[in-house]
């Protein structure tokens, strides 16, 4: 080791003044300085690093990572064939145009729609029976589709006058309770007496 | 003297109701009723009164298995509303549709007084009197005065309500009836609110939706 290095040294370890060194002195020290500070950071953005910064991270709660999981950005990928992709394609285009319940049908101005409800919790079957079927069975069959005693359906007559009555399981005929009009039908019951509007009719047409 | 083809075009027109309703009730209406029932059609049409309701009155009655006797005697008791409708409707002077006949054939069914149907027609000179006598029927249905009934409605078609309004009024008088007032505090109620009585409910789009036409 020269005088020089050893002056290096003495200045490294504290011992003299870095003032009282040559300029050139000066300018080494401040060199293996700076490499010593480089080397004490390590390499930034390492692996280690970052592996090791992750490691020092307390462990998230459960519905922190949820969150995380559902605010971060994921990259997914799909592989379809070309053929399942037109099958799709196919399917949607058939349900749009084709849906399971349409907007109903087309009604003219001489017709109107009527919702027929009844309550027979343990019928096997509810017919609506009337002027509007020629008095026959198994035109207007009402629905209980979700089993809770209600039977109901929806149909389209014409505008007028109608009598009707239920018929439960096939043969016990029913006065409607909730229709609200009614006529001796002649034979010691009452029919029920729909007047059915025009569906299509509006508030000013109404008035006329 | 009439030409014969004319001639059988009339005994053709005239017999065409009677064939459609005899071809409809042979085989579903009892055979001892059916000369009775044809009988008494045939004297409606000739007539010029609307046929279908009577004939639909004795498939209701083969329908609900009533003794043939009792069909003939619904089927005579419905020509007899029909020609009192007939002569209601055209006091005007003008032939009545068969339509108009029917809605207050149905209407006199329902109950109504001749003398009310007649005293409400009069008041109402240009107004078909079919919905106006259902919209009395409704209100005397629910406990109302005939006279106070007629009353109202005529107020209605005063104002302004016409044809199936006027069932409008009727409901209103009902509703306020329902909700707790007097007879005749709800007559008062909507002779207030006239001519602005609420339109019955839309169908909901779910019912539309289901609904089906029924095959004719």
């Amino acid at each position: 080791m020269s005088a020089r290095d050893e002056r290096l040294h003495q200045a490294l370890d504290g011992e003299i003044d870095t003032a009282s060194l040559p300029p050139e002195q000066q300018r080494d020290l401040r060199r293996l300085l700076g490499a010593a500070a480089l080397l004490s950071q390590g390499p930034p953005g390492s692996v280690h690093h970052r592996v090791m910064a992750a490691l020092r991270q307390p462990r998230r709660s459960p519905a922190r990572r949820l969150a995380h999981w559902l605010t971060a950005p994921h990259a997914l990928t799909f592989a379809v064939r070309p053929i399942w992709s037109l099958a799709l394609a196919a399917v949607l285009a058939v349900v749009a145009v084709f849906p399971a319940h349409g907007p109903g049908p087309v009604l003219s101005a001489e017709e109107g729609i009527v919702q027929f409800v009844g309550r027979f919790p343990s019928a096997h079957s509810v017919d609506v029976v009337g002027s509007f079927t020629d008095w026959r069975r198994g035109i207007v069959q009402l629905r209980d589709d979700d089993h809770d005693g209600t039977w109901d359906g929806s149909v389209v007559l014409p505008v007028g006058h109608h009598e009707y009555m239920f018929v439960v399981d096939g043969e016990q005929w029913v006065t409607d309770p909730l229709a609200g009009r009614y006529v001796a039908d002649g034979f010691g019951r009452q029919n029920a007496l729909l007047i059915v509007r025009p569906a299509v009719a509006t508030a000013a047409s109404a008035r006329r | 003297m009439m030409p014969l083809r004319v001639l059988v075009l009339a005994v053709l027109a005239g017999a065409l109701p009677v064939q459609t309703g005899n071809s409809r009730l042979r085989g579903r209406v009892p055979a001892e009723a059916l000369p009775a029932v044809d009988s008494i059609v045939a004297s409606a049409a000739a007539a010029g009164l609307p046929t279908e309701p009577l004939i639909e009155k004795a498939l209701e009655g083969a329908a609900k298995k009533v003794p043939p006797d009792r069909i003939v005697s619904a089927v005579g008791a419905g020509a007899e509303r029909l020609r009192a409708a007939h002569a209601l409707a055209a006091r005007g002077g003008s032939e009545p549709s068969d339509g108009e006949v029917e809605a207050i054939a149905a209407a006199l069914a329902r109950g109504l007084d001749a003398d009310l149907a007649a005293r409400l027609a009069a008041a109402l000179p240009d107004e078909p009197p079919g919905p106006a006598l259902h919209a009395v029927a409704d209100m005397v249905g629910h406990g109302f005065h005939e006279d106070s009934s007629v009353s109202l409605i005529v107020s209605a078609a005063g104002t302004g309500l016409r044809g199936m309004r006027l069932l409008d009024a009727a409901a209103a008088a009902i509703l306020e009836l329902q909700r707790g007032l007097s007879h005749a505090a709800a007559i008062d109620a909507v002779r207030h609110q006239l001519p602005d009585v609420p339109l019955p409910p839309r169908p909901t789009p779910v019912s539309v939706s289901h609904a089906k036409r029924v095959p004719t």
